[in-house]
C-alpha cells in the first residue's frame, strides 16, 4: 500500500484556505478516500445519523506526480483529524513561502508512511508532509487511522455510491450569507426546521413550537430539474398556505431537519462555493445541498471539484 | 379579553418599523435573565413593554409611535398582551439581517390573538412570525414614582461609567448603598459583602462623567446588587458608542429610577455628532426606565 504525491499551489490554496476550514466545521474526524483519479473527504458515511458530506477532488485539482497503489484496486481510505491536517498543512505552507525559492524548491510532498512513534513499540500509520526549506527540511506527521480493510472500504464505496442520487428538483439559494445569518438567529427559537421546496422555485423554511411559528420564504429561485409554473390563484396567499397547496398538488416536497444540521451545512460557505442548491431526495429521504464551483474567471462549472451534503430527515413522530 | 377584535375587522394595531435592530437593542436592555414574561401595552401613543421581578424591580421600554414609519391604532382602551420577552427579542432578531434594510410590520391581534410579524421590504424573500400571546398577569405593584421632596434628587452619569461602576461592585456583591450628598456634591456607590468597595463620583472633579447633579440634602439607600446590575447588564453597545448618559433619580421611600436612551434611528441616517448629554432628535429614541426598590430593613440617613 503506497501513496505519495506533490500538492500543487492551487491544491494548497484550495485545501488550506477554503476546504479544510469548512470541513473542520462539519466534523473533527473524516475519512480521506484516495483512488487512482480522486481524493475524497467523507463525513459520516459509515455511521448513519449525522450530516453526510462528500467533498471530491479530481487528482489534478490538488496534486501532481500522484502515485497510488494498493491490493484493493489502488484504493486507500483512512480516518484523519481534519484540524490536525489543517494545522500541518498551514505550517508547511508557511515554511514553503518563507524559505522556498524557484519552481521546484518549495514543493510540498505528501505521503503515507508507517513509523515507530516515541514511547511505542507498535509502528503507526501517518500522513506525512515534507517541506524542503533553504537549508532544512521540515517533516510533519499527521496521525491517521489504520487504513480501512477491504470490507470496510467496500462499505464506504457503497455508501458513497448511494449518496450520489440527485433530488428531482433543485432550487438555487441566492445569498448564502444572508441565509446563514438568518438560520443562526433562528437557532434560538427552536430545534426542528420544516423545509419545503416547490417546483415553482420556492424555498420555504419554518420553525414551529407551542409559542411561536417563524418562517422564511424565498421565491423566484432558479430551478434545476423538474419545474412548473406557479398557479396564478395562489399568488396572494400566505407562504404557509402556498406551500401546503403545492404539496397537495404534488408540486412540492417537505421534510423536517434539525436546525443545527441546517446551520452546519451552511458553514460550507467557508469553502467559497459560487452557488448552492437545495433539493429533497425522492420519498423525502434526505435534504441535499449541492455546492458548485466555477472555473476561476468564468461562469463555467469546475467539474474537478464537487461538494455536497445530505441532511438526515427527522421523524416527527420519534421526538 | 376585549371584544373589539370580534366585531370589527380592523386589528388593534398595525405598525411598521424600519430599524428592527434598534428595537432589539432597546428590548435587550430589559433582559436580565432567560425566562421573563413581558406585558406589552398598546396605546395611541405607542407601545410600552413592561417586565418585572418579584415586586422589587421593574423595567419599562417605551417605543413611541414616532419610532414607527406607520402606526395605525384601532383599539378601544389600551389592549395588553403577555409574551415571553426572550422569545419576542429572538424572533425580532431574525428579522434584522446585517447589510439589509429591514422593514417589518407588526400586527395585533391575529386570528388566534397572536402577535404577527412579517418583513415587508422584499417580494422574493420574506420572513414571517406568529407569537402566541397570553392574558397578562396584573402588574403586581404600582411603581408610582413620586419625588422625595420639593426638589428632585437626581444625577446624570455617563452610561458607560455607570455600567463599569456597577460591574466593579460585583466583587463585594450583596447589597449596594447609594449615597447622594450636596456637600461636596457627589454620588457614592458602596458595597459591603465579602469585602468593601466604594466608588465616588465627584461632581466637580468628574464633570465629564457626572453630567448633571441636583441634590439639596444627603440621602442614602441600599439596593440589592442583582437588581442594580439588571439596570445596566444588557445595555446595548450603541448606547456606549453614542456616549450617552443615564439619569438616576431617587424618589419617595428610596425608589430608584434609572433612565436610559437607546437610538432607534436608521443606521444610514444616524447622526454623526451627538453632544455629550446624548441628545438626539427625540422621535428616534426609545426610552428605557428601571425602577428598583430599596432594601427595606435599612435605616436611612434621611426621611
Amino acid at each position: 500500500m503506497k501513496f505519495k504525491a506533490f500538492l500543487t499551489e492551487n491544491g494548497v490554496n484550495l485545501l488550506e484556505k477554503r476546504f479544510l476550514p469548512a470541513l473542520d466545521r462539519m466534523g473533527k474526524i473524516c475519512h480521506l478516500y484516495l483512488t487512482r483519479d480522486h481524493a475524497i473527504f467523507l463525513h459520516n458515511l459509515l455511521n448513519g445519523d449525522g450530516i453526510q458530506s462528500v467533498a471530491q477532488f479530481r487528482r489534478e485539482a490538488l496534486f501532481d506526480d500522484y502515485r497510488i497503489s494498493s491490493q484493493n484496486e489502488d484504493r486507500i481510505a483512512f480516518a484523519v483529524d481534519v484540524s490536525l491536517l489543517h494545522r500541518a498543512l498551514r505550517s508547511s505552507v508557511s515554511i514553503c513561502t518563507e524559505f522556498g525559492s524557484g519552481p521546484t524548491a518549495n514543493r510540498l510532498h505528501i505521503k503515507l508512511v508507517k513509523k515507530l512513534p516515541a514511547n511505542s513499540s507498535q509502528p503507526m500509520p501517518f500522513l506525512t508532509f515534507e517541506t524542503k526549506g533553504f537549508k532544512s527540511a521540515v517533516i510533519q506527521d499527521v496521525p491517521i487511522s489504520k487504513p480501512l480493510s477491504r470490507a470496510h472500504l467496500l462499505e464506504l464505496q457503497t455508501a458513497l455510491d448511494a449518496a450520489q442520487d440527485l433530488p428531482p428538483t433543485l432550487v438555487q439559494v441566492p445569498d448564502l450569507n444572508q441565509l446563514q445569518s438568518f438560520v443562526d438567529r433562528m437557532k434560538h427559537i427552536g430545534e426542528l426546521l420544516n423545509v419545503s421546496i416547490t417546483k415553482y422555485g420556492e424555498l420555504h423554511m419554518q420553525i414551529s413550537t407551542t409559542f411561536i411559528t417563524l418562517g422564511a420564504e424565498f421565491r423566484q429561485l432558479l430551478v434545476i430539474g423538474e419545474q412548473a409554473d406557479a398557479p396564478v390563484e395562489d399568488r396572494n396567499l400566505s407562504a404557509q398556505a402556498r406551500s401546503s397547496r403545492a404539496i397537495l398538488r404534488g408540486d412540492a416536497q417537505s421534510v423536517q431537519v434539525s436546525v443545527k444540521h441546517f446551520a452546519k451545512s451552511l458553514c460550507y460557505h467557508l469553502a467559497k462555493p459560487d452557488c448552492a442548491f437545495y433539493g429533497i431526495a425522492p420519498q423525502g429521504a434526505c435534504l441535499t445541498v449541492i455546492f458548485q464551483f466555477f472555473i476561476p474567471g468564468s461562469r463555467q462549472m469546475d467539474k474537478s471539484i464537487s461538494l455536497h451534503c445530505r441532511l438526515p430527515v427527522l421523524d416527527p413522530g420519534s421526538s | 379579553m376585549e371584544s373589539s377584535a370580534t366585531d370589527s375587522d380592523a386589528p388593534d394595531l398595525v405598525c411598521q418599523l424600519d430599524n428592527v435592530q434598534g428595537m432589539v437593542d432597546a428590548l435587550t436592555a430589559a433582559r436580565w435573565k432567560r425566562q421573563q414574561d413581558a406585558v406589552i401595552e398598546i396605546s395611541e401613543h405607542g407601545m410600552v413593554v413592561i417586565v418585572e421581578e418579584t415586586s422589587c424591580l421593574q423595567a419599562k421600554v417605551y417605543l413611541q409611535r414616532e419610532l414607527f414609519i406607520r402606526y395605525e391604532y384601532g383599539a378601544q382602551g389600551r389592549p395588553r398582551l403577555g409574551v415571553s420577552l426572550g422569545l419576542f427579542v429572538d424572533c425580532l432578531n431574525t428579522f434584522s439581517a446585517p447589510g439589509h434594510s429591514n422593514t417589518i410590520e407588526i400586527q395585533y391581534p391575529g386570528p388566534d390573538m397572536q402577535l404577527l410579524l412579517k418583513s415587508v421590504d422584499s417580494l422574493d424573500a420574506s420572513i414571517y412570525a406568529e407569537i402566541r400571546t397570553r392574558i397578562p398577569d396584573t402588574i403586581s405593584w404600582d411603581y408610582n414614582f413620586e419625588p422625595a421632596g420639593s426638589t428632585p434628587l437626581t444625577f446624570t452619569v455617563k452610561t458607560a461609567a455607570l455600567k463599569e461602576a456597577i460591574d466593579d461592585l460585583e466583587w463585594p456583591g450583596a447589597s449596594i448603598q447609594i449615597t447622594v450628598q450636596p456637600n461636596p456634591p457627589s454620588v457614592t456607590f458602596r458595597g459591603d459583602g465579602h469585602g468593601d468597595l466604594q466608588i465616588d463620583f465627584m461632581y466637580y472633579a468628574n464633570a465629564d462623567l457626572l453630567l448633571a447633579f441636583h441634590c439639596d440634602r444627603q440621602v442614602s439607600y441600599r439596593y440589592k446588587y442583582k437588581f442594580l446590575r439588571a439596570t445596566t447588564s444588557n445595555i446595548p453597545g450603541s448606547v456606549i458608542r453614542d456616549n450617552r448618559g443615564s439619569k438616576l433619580t431617587i424618589g419617595r421611600g428610596g425608589l430608584l429610577k434609572v433612565q436610559h436612551l437607546v437610538s432607534v434611528a436608521r443606521t444610514s441616517t444616524s447622526h454623526t455628532h451627538i453632544d455629550s448629554t446624548g441628545y438626539q432628535h427625540p422621535s428616534r429614541i426609545a426610552y428605557i426606565e428601571f425602577f428598583v426598590k430599596p432594601e427595606e430593613d435599612e435605616d436611612t440617613a434621611d426621611d
